[in-house]
Parts: structure tokens; sequence; C-alpha cells
């Protein structure tokens, strides 16, 4: 899809990138500074690299050696800056048609009615950007860049200026795009919690140069800088079936896999999907089941790896579904974990959490 | 008080120079805005320098040099006269050159102050939604610079009204032709016993320009709460 292998100078800064992209959906990861913005602005065209070569989709965009340059208009990749950059003298109505009216009837994928409605702007259409809160803002820039049908949607840091509250509510949009739009998407953050609630894929981006690239647990058993260690608060996240959801119980049970787990009470119906959320850090692991514990989740996995970290370690476990915990490195080196060992993961039901919700 | 032919003829004198010259120079003074606002090239102090040279030169030396060069013998002049029939000697539309090169400078200051305003981004963001660099211009920029390009409009018709000593030097002082309020002004203080007539013409003077002023402070208030860039929480 994307083949990249550019070179520039920014702020003093020799920075390179280069990397080879396919899957639908990827996450730019790395500290403040590291060069992600400027990787997304190079890829829209916004920013000339010095020197090197871009090809999304079989069409050169940049090429220093035959002196090839697409301008950002010919591009069709949209970009959804951090801060929305509506037009503030348009109304929402016409920041959404903006580049839908660029567009021939054939090259529309998005009309803006089914837009629209994914995003639960309707009520806004006649508003200015100014009257409107920072996360409506981020919506209806959301939808003004799928509107646009770009072949590739770049998302710079798209929710660092919203508050947690707000974060929480535009993320199941983004997941909406992600399963309903068909784009790819290449998602930057420094968040690698934002990031893996949209996709495995990691790319990891440290002082101006992709470092790492490909399922987040490999990337992340390859690297460990300082930054991203600190960075890094790993979260599963699970789909699960709701069994018995009884108001007035106080706790929910769903299917896990093949294994049963109980929850807070569920903001969902029995019968209902929902993704939930448990940190790395809240799971702990024992070599046995063990009885007579207020822990009532105890699920029987098989160690997959241990990811040795700069702090402690990563422990991934093939429990039906992935289970990664963090622990520390005396633990893995007191209990001798090892690939193929057996353990039981032990969840509070306190610690799971309804990220969508 | 009623007016004079003489006094009803430089006011209008005066509004229709003023008006002719901001008109006349606006679209350029809004193209060197954005030159200054939005584009990096060798040689643009140079450029920012001599369009800000009327501003501090002594309004006799562009005056002097438009005489040399649009009257009827120079080399613009000349040409101009005999392939399109315009002329500028001691007429109107010299006064009007006259007063747009004067106003030149400021409205450029103010054209491209309102464009360095804006985020860039904005016109980023419109670059990546399949907009060129001309639509971009159109759409984003453009109604967005739009206060200050009025306000620009009025201070350029401002400075125009008073424009005196380019004109006096370029075009004369003829009566009906080129004798716009300053140069009224300047003429019934040096005649014996005009001080009334002068102070008559000085208080037609403040109460156009006031006007002017006035208009201009309502005019973008107006624009700015329709582009809703006022009023607001953003």
């Amino acid at each position: 899809m994307l083949e990249l292998d550019i070179r520039l100078q920014r702020g003093g800064h020799a920075m390179a990138f280069a990397i080879d992209l396919d899957e639908p959906v990827s996450g730019v990861f790395g500290p403040s500074g590291s060069g992600k913005s400027t990787l997304l602005h190079c890829l829209s065209g916004l920013l000339r690299p010095d020197s090197g070569r871009m090809v999304l989709n079989g069409e050169v965009l940049f090429d220093s050696a035959a002196g090839c340059y697409v301008p950002p208009h010919r591009r069709h990749i949209g970009l959804v800056f951090q801060d929305a950059q509506l037009f503030p003298h348009l109304s929402v109505r016409n920041n959404l048609l903006y580049g839908y009216r660029r567009l021939t009837a054939k090259q529309r994928r998005f009309e803006l009615e089914p837009v629209v409605e994914l995003l639960e702007i309707g009520e806004l259409l006649e508003r200015r950007p100014g009257q409107l809160s920072g996360g409506q803002k981020q919506r209806v820039s959301l939808g003004r860049a799928l509107l646009y049908s770009p072949q590739l949607l770049l998302m710079d840091e798209p929710l660092s200026a919203l508050d947690e509250r707000l974060k929480r509510q535009i993320l199941p949009f983004l997941r909406r795009i992600r399963d309903r739009a068909q784009i790819p998407i290449l998602y930057v953050s420094h968040s690698l919690d934002e990031i893996l609630y949209l996709t495995q894929t990691l790319t990891l981006v440290d002082q101006g140069h992709i470092i790492g690239h490909g399922a987040y647990l490999d990337v992340l058993s390859q690297t460990d800088t300082a930054e991203i260690a600190e960075a890094i608060d790993l979260r599963n996240l699970w789909s699960v079936e709701i069994l018995q959801n009884q108001p007035g119980h106080g706790y929910s049970i769903a299917r896990l896999g093949s294994e049963r787990l109980i929850l807070p009470p569920a903001p969902v119906d029995t019968g209902k999907t929902i993704t939930v959320g448990v940190r790395a850090a809240q799971i702990a692991l024992s070599r046995q089941r063990i009885e007579g514990i207020t822990i009532q989740n105890q699920l029987p996995g098989q160690i997959v790896r241990v990811i040795s970290r700069r702090h402690g370690a990563l422990v991934e476990i093939d429990a039906g579904v992935v289970v990664v915990a963090e622990v520390n490195g005396k633990t893995v080196e007191d209990l001798n974990l090892r690939a193929g060992d057996v353990v039981y993961c032990l969840i509070k039901a306190q610690s799971i959490e309804y990220p969508d919700c | 008080m009623t007016l004079t032919h003489e006094e009803i003829s430089a006011v209008a004198l005066s509004v229709k120079v003023a008006a002719w010259a901001t008109v006349l120079v606006c679209p350029l003074a809004v193209a060197a805005g954005w030159l200054l606002a939005r584009r990096d090239f060798t040689g643009k102090a140079l450029v920012d320098a001599l369009i800000h040279l009327p501003l501090v030169l002594p309004p006799v030396v562009p005056g002097y040099l438009m005489l040399v060069l649009f009257g009827n013998q120079g080399i613009i002049g000349k040409w101009l006269n005999e392939h399109c029939g315009l002329s500028f000697a001691f007429n109107w539309k010299g006064a009007a050159l006259a007063s747009a090169v004067m106003a030149f400078p400021l409205m450029v200051r103010s054209m491209r102050l309102s464009m360095r305003l804006i985020d860039p981004r904005l016109e980023g963001a419109a670059r990546t939604l399949g907009a060129g660099p001309f639509a971009v211009f159109c759409t984003i920029t453009l109604p967005l610079a739009l206060p200050g390009i009025l306000a620009g409009l009025i201070l350029g018709f401002s400075r125009s009204l008073g424009e005196f000593g380019a004109t006096i030097t370029f075009v004369g002082n003829v009566e009906d032709e080129t004798r716009t309020l300053p140069l009224a002004i300047y003429t019934a203080s040096h005649v014996p016993g005009g001080d009334a007539e002068a102070v008559r013409l000085i208080v037609l003077s403040m109460a156009l320009s006031l006007s002017a002023l006035l208009a201009s402070d309502w005019l973008t208030r107006r624009v700015e709460s329709r582009l809703g860039l006022r009023g607001q929480n953003a």
C-alpha cells in the first residue's frame, strides 16, 4: 500500500523515515518531538522532504531523483489535525462539504447523511465552529476528512487536545470509522492505549527515525528505550458476550473465549457483545488456582513469551484470548516464568472497565 | 451652514479622488499583502522596503517622480496618452494616481497583517481537502482576511482624503480638477482674510474623515460577526 523512504532536515535534526506499510490501520507511536507529525505532514504533502521516494497504492507521490512531487491537493490523503482546524467562517455543513464538493460524483464514496449519522453531528450542521465544544469540533473534523473520500486517512493526535472524558467519547467514533469506512488509517499518538484501542499494529518512531513496525508485542519486545518504557501503560481489550446481567446483583457474567468472567454491572443487555479493558499491570499471575481469595476471575492459560522491559516484564499468555500481564522483574525470576508454562491470570472484577461507554 | 460652490466642489472632488485611488490600488495591495505574508522569495526585504518607500519619503519626492514618469512628456504618461488617450496632467485622474501611490503602503500593511493572523494550518487543511493554492486563497485566506482588508480600504481612503504634498507637486492646484479639501484649505489660508473659509473647510475635512473611520469600525464589526470571528468562545 505505502512505500516510504524519505529524508529531511527539520529544526537542525536529520530525519529519515523508511517503511513499507500494508496494514489497513497502523498506529504511529513515539514520544513528543520524535517526528511523528513531521512524518504525517510529509505524507500529506504539506511538507516536502529533501530527498527520497514515496509511493501510495502504486502512485508515485514523491521522487526526488525523478523530480516528482505531487502537491497536497492532488494526493487525496486526508489529514485530521490535533485541534480540528475547522474553517471558522463556514457553517459546520459547509465545513463538512468543503472537500466533498471538490470531488466528481464518481470519486465520492461517502455521502453527507450517513457520515453525519455516524458521527452524531446532525444537530450541529447550521452552527459555526466557534459555537462547538472541543469534542464536537473534532467529530466534525473527522467527518470533513471522511467526506473527501481519501485513499489514506492520517490522524495527527486527534484526541490530545481533549480531556479524558471527551477522549472516551470520541474513541468509539474512531472505531466506527475504522470498521465502516474501509479507509487505510495512520493514527499518530503518544498514547499507546489509544492506539491499541484501534489497532494491534504499531509503528514506533524515535528521534526522527522509524525504529520498529509490526504487531505491537513484537515491536515492544525488540525495542526498549527509556521514553517508550515510561510512556507505556498497556491495556488488554477483549470482546465479551454478556451472559447474565441482572439489575441489583452488583455484577454481571460474561463469556470470554471458553471462560466465564465476572464483571461490574454491564451497560448493555444480556446476549450483547461489548469491549472490556483491563490494564496489564492489574493482572496478577499464579502457578495454581487459588481458593479462598476475593479475586473471582482466574483465567488459565499458557505463557507464549516473556518480554523483558526496563521496568519489569510483559508476559504474553494464551488463555483462549491474548492476555498481557505486566509484572516486575523479580517476580519473573522468583517464579521462574518461561514460555510454555501454565499460569492463572488473576483479575479482580473491579479492575475491568468498559472503554466504549 | 450652507456650502459654497467651492466647498461642494472640494468635498466632491476629494471623495471622488479618494474612492478611485482606493478601488484602483485595492487588488494590488491584497496581492502584495499576500506575497509578503505568505511567500518567501529572494529580495523580499527589498520589495518590502520599496513598497514602504512612499510612507517615509517626503511626499514631494513621489510627486516629482510621478510628474517625470506620468506627466504628458513622461515616459509612461506619453505612451498612455498616445495609446489609451489617458492623461494624468493637471486633472483629477492624476490626483487619484498620486493618492493611490501614497496610500498603497498603508493598505499593504493592513492586508499583510490581517493575512498573517490567519493560522497557516487552516490553509494546509484546505489543501489536504483538494483545494489548490488559488482555491485556498479565494475560499480561506480572502474571507478570513476580509475584516483586515476592509480596514485597509478605509485607511487608504482616509489617507487619500488627506493627500497633499504629492498631489500638489504632480498635478498642481486647479479648481474643480485637483483642488481637493487639503489643497482648498491651503489656498484659503494663503488668501488675505481667508481664515474663516479655512476654518469651514477644516470642519468639513474633520467631519469627512471622522465619518470614514466610524464607518470602518461599524463595517469591520459587521463583517467579523458575519464570518463567525467575533463574540465566541473559540
